[in-house]
């Protein structure tokens, strides 16, 4: 199921930025402070914020969302703070997809161990953009534009399904470059592990159900592909 | 008349650039530490002392062939002569004081002092040739009056002059320099004592029949020899009060070089920062290329480590002396300076145009990247400003400081959130390709009109087909990506092809791109 809130704790620089991105996609969207300073900070942003402490006392979210279809991001500014936030959301709740901030690749492996799904770890992440702004300027541009801008060349995942006619195919027995006019760039393949592999690794998968494959293009070829894979003819 | 031909001669002087570019030629040649060039002369300097110094040792038991005497008397004299009358040429400029004497009169409504020019003239010329290095330079020409055999012996001035050409010989000095007063005490209190020591043993040894100590200049090198505690033993006491005297002067000898030591030791540990940072500088001067990152803050640390991985040196500026010494301790380049004082760039001498590949602005505040970034831009428009945006409503500052790239830390994981919620395999994809943590990285190829062929034909290669993804190519003329492009595209040079694939093979596709013959 595709969640359709989003719950966003802490009220800093990193989840008005956060709010603001994600707020045109999801239906619901809380925000959750741990202080007084950061409540009326939201406050006087015209956001309602909702009041809440580090105990496993979680009402408030079950009352408010339909949990298994919720987003939760963790964005404490204590990184101390977050870890635990963090496992305190998953021992309650096992299937809540939970993504966190963490200051630094130390701070990322607590947030995994404490059963985060997605980790963004700010430090690299800057640090990743200012090399690649450094050492490859056009690359960097190029997929930022792909990557967050509202254009028409974007990323798409799609989860084969059962009725797809890529169910049971060879990965060399199919030219997306050339039919689809899109690139494939990873595949999950549910038989190896949850973990992606490069396309260009040139392994000859063997596609199945539940794979998930991931393309570039444009949005009215990925759109094809989208709707082919859901067993629609073309 | 003299007057006016005098003023004119300066102004001409003053502006002929053939002149002024040749004086300068040889002030950076002679004069100038951070001149890339000085050091070569310097050598060839040092080579001439030493033949010097070696074929005045080897003509003590030796006779030498006339030829090398010629060389040595004439030929290494000349060219120190020469060197001489450079460095009395440029240490000073006569048309400038001219000129200014000139200008400073007309603006007084005076006329024009001859004499006080020449005086001005007479007085800077005197403070180099009364400098201690410029008649150590002039005690090293004389041997070339070799006829007179004694001043064959200021043939050992030039290794005096060595002093010249030896950083560390010069360092050296200065470091003894600062403990000037300690060192003129010391001496002070030394030759009361061997002046003391000297009379005591004369007197109480000279009558004595069995005593060697005959004469004053017996007692003083006796007295040299025993509180330098180097006792020889060509000379000893015989008498009961000169071996009293013995007995004081060795204990007194023991204070002067345990004093002599500390002084020595104690201006090395004072001057032991300068002279690191000293060479510090130096090594940043002698850099070809390099990156700038001003400030030390944890997000510099994991910039400069991942720069790291492109062999590009990497300079930090912090004034923060812990920052500096955790710089430092990482194994950074760090210099403890204000990035946003002009001074410093002064200082360091850094050739930006030259030197310098880009500027990375990652202090703390962001106005203390703002100034930086003024301070920069005083002294150049060309150089690339990178810099850490922390607050959104500073952007527009930054920009307006001339900051070429902003990058905003909250924007990006605000940005990232939205794909990593809608397609997490997608992000984590896209962020491993960039974080080249796999094998897998995502890279550029520049390329040119004539590649094309070669290069839709290498996408055919078994080696590559499969396994090399070409996402576009990206014209740098018209600033458009073309995604997936067809075969028949034409490039342009300087066109960019984003590729993604094995790092090794897309090493293996750039070499094969440039090579020529048949794919």
């Amino acid at each position: 199921m595709k969640p359709r809130s989003a719950a966003i704790f802490g009220y800093n620089e990193y989840s008005k930025q956060i709010a603001k991105q994600i707020s045109a996609v999801y239906d619901n969207v809380g925000v959750f402070v741990i202080d007084e300073a950061e409540f009326l900070e939201a406050q006087d942003d015209g956001i309602i914020a909702q009041r809440f402490d580090l105990s496993d006392d979680w009402e408030s979210i079950e009352s408010q969302f339909d949990v298994n279809g919720l987003i939760v991001f963790c964005a404490l500014a204590d990184d101390a703070e977050n870890v635990f936030l963090t496992i305190s959301l998953r021992a309650t709740f096992d299937k809540l997809f939970i993504i966190a901030l963490a200051q630094d690749n130390e701070s990322m492996m607590k947030m995994k161990s404490a059963g985060a799904d997605k980790v963004m770890p700010i430090l690299p992440i800057a640090a990743n953009v200012i090399n690649d702004l450094l050492t490859k300027p056009i690359m960097t541009q190029v997929l930022h534009d792909i990557l967050y801008e509202d254009g028409d060349l974007t990323v798409l995942e799609i989860e084969i399904t059962q009725k797809s006619p890529l169910n049971g195919c060879y990965l060399h027995e199919l030219h997306f470059k050339r039919d689809f006019d899109l690139i494939l760039l990873a595949i999950v393949d549910q038989e190896m592990g949850t973990t992606f592999s490069f396309a260009s690794k040139g392994h000859n998968h063997h596609i199945d159900a539940g794979d998930i494959l991931v393309f570039m293009g444009y949005a009215e070829k990925l759109n094809v592909i989208k709707k082919w894979n859901d067993g629609v003819t073309i | 008349m003299l007057s006016r031909w005098v003023v004119n001669t300066a102004f001409f002087l003053h502006t002929w650039h053939s002149y002024q570019r040749t004086k300068i030629f040889f002030y950076n040649f002679l004069e100038n530490q951070r001149y890339p060039y000085k050091k070569y002369f310097d050598i060839f300097m040092m080579g001439l002392i030493f033949l010097s110094v070696y074929i005045l040792i080897r003509s003590v038991k030796h006779e030498l062939p006339h030829g090398w005497l010629i060389f040595n008397n004439y030929v290494i004299s000349l060219i120190f002569l020469f060197e001489y009358i450079l460095r009395f040429w440029v240490h000073s400029s006569n048309s400038k004081t001219i000129i200014e004497q000139y200008e400073s009169d007309v603006f007084l409504h005076r006329p024009f002092s001859f004499t006080g020019a020449i005086k001005t003239i007479f007085a800077q010329k005197m403070e180099y040739v009364l400098s201690p290095t410029a008649i150590i330079d002039l005690l090293a020409i004389m041997p070339f009056f070799h006829e007179f055999r004694l001043l064959r012996i200021f043939i050992l001035f030039r290794v005096l002059k060595l002093f010249r050409y030896a950083k560390s010989l010069r360092r050296l000095i200065s470091i003894l320099a600062s403990k000037k007063f300690e060192i003129l005490t010391l001496m002070v209190f030394t030759m009361i004592m061997i002046m003391v020591s000297s009379v005591l043993i004369y007197v109480m040894e000279a009558n004595n029949p069995d005593s060697k100590i005959n004469t004053l200049f017996d007692a003083v090198y006796w007295s040299v020899v025993t509180i330098f505690t180097v006792g020889y033993g060509d000379f000893v006491p015989v008498t009961d009060g000169g071996r009293v005297v013995a007995m004081m002067i060795i204990v007194s000898g023991i204070a002067v070089i345990s004093f002599a030591t500390s002084i020595v030791v104690s201006a090395f540990t004072e001057k032991l920062d300068e002279i690191k940072e000293d060479k510090m500088i130096d090594s940043v001067n002698a850099l070809k290329r390099m990156y700038l990152v001003c400030g030390f803050s944890p997000l510099a640390h994991e910039v400069i480590h991942k720069l790291h991985k492109r062999h590009i040196p990497i300079v930090i500026l912090e004034k923060d002396p812990q920052k500096i010494l955790q710089a430092r301790k990482n194994g950074f380049l760090a210099l403890g300076y204000d990035s946003g004082s002009l001074h410093t760039y002064s200082h360091l001498k850094i050739d930006f145009e030259r030197q310098v590949e880009a500027i990375i602005l990652l202090h703390e505040s962001d106005v203390a990247n703002i100034y930086t970034a003024l301070t920069i831009r005083e002294l150049t428009k060309n150089i690339a400003l990178y810099s850490i945006l922390h607050h959104p409503s500073n952007r527009k500052k930054l920009l307006l400081a001339g900051m070429d790239h902003i990058i905003n830390a909250h924007e990006l994981v605000g940005m990232m959130s939205k794909i990593i919620a809608a397609q997490p395999v997608a992000f984590e994809v896209i962020h491993a390709l960039r974080s080249e943590q796999t094998s897998t990285i995502v890279d550029e190829i520049i390329l040119d009109s004539d590649m094309k062929d070669r290069f839709y034909a290498l996408l055919k290669d078994p080696l590559f087909y499969q396994r090399f993804s070409v996402l576009g190519i990206y014209s740098t003329q018209f600033k458009v990506f073309h995604f997936n492009p067809d075969p028949e595209m034409n490039i342009e040079p300087g066109d960019v092809a984003i590729v993604i694939a094995n790092r090794g093979l897309i090493d293996e596709f750039r070499t094969k791109l440039h090579r020529r013959g048949k794919v």
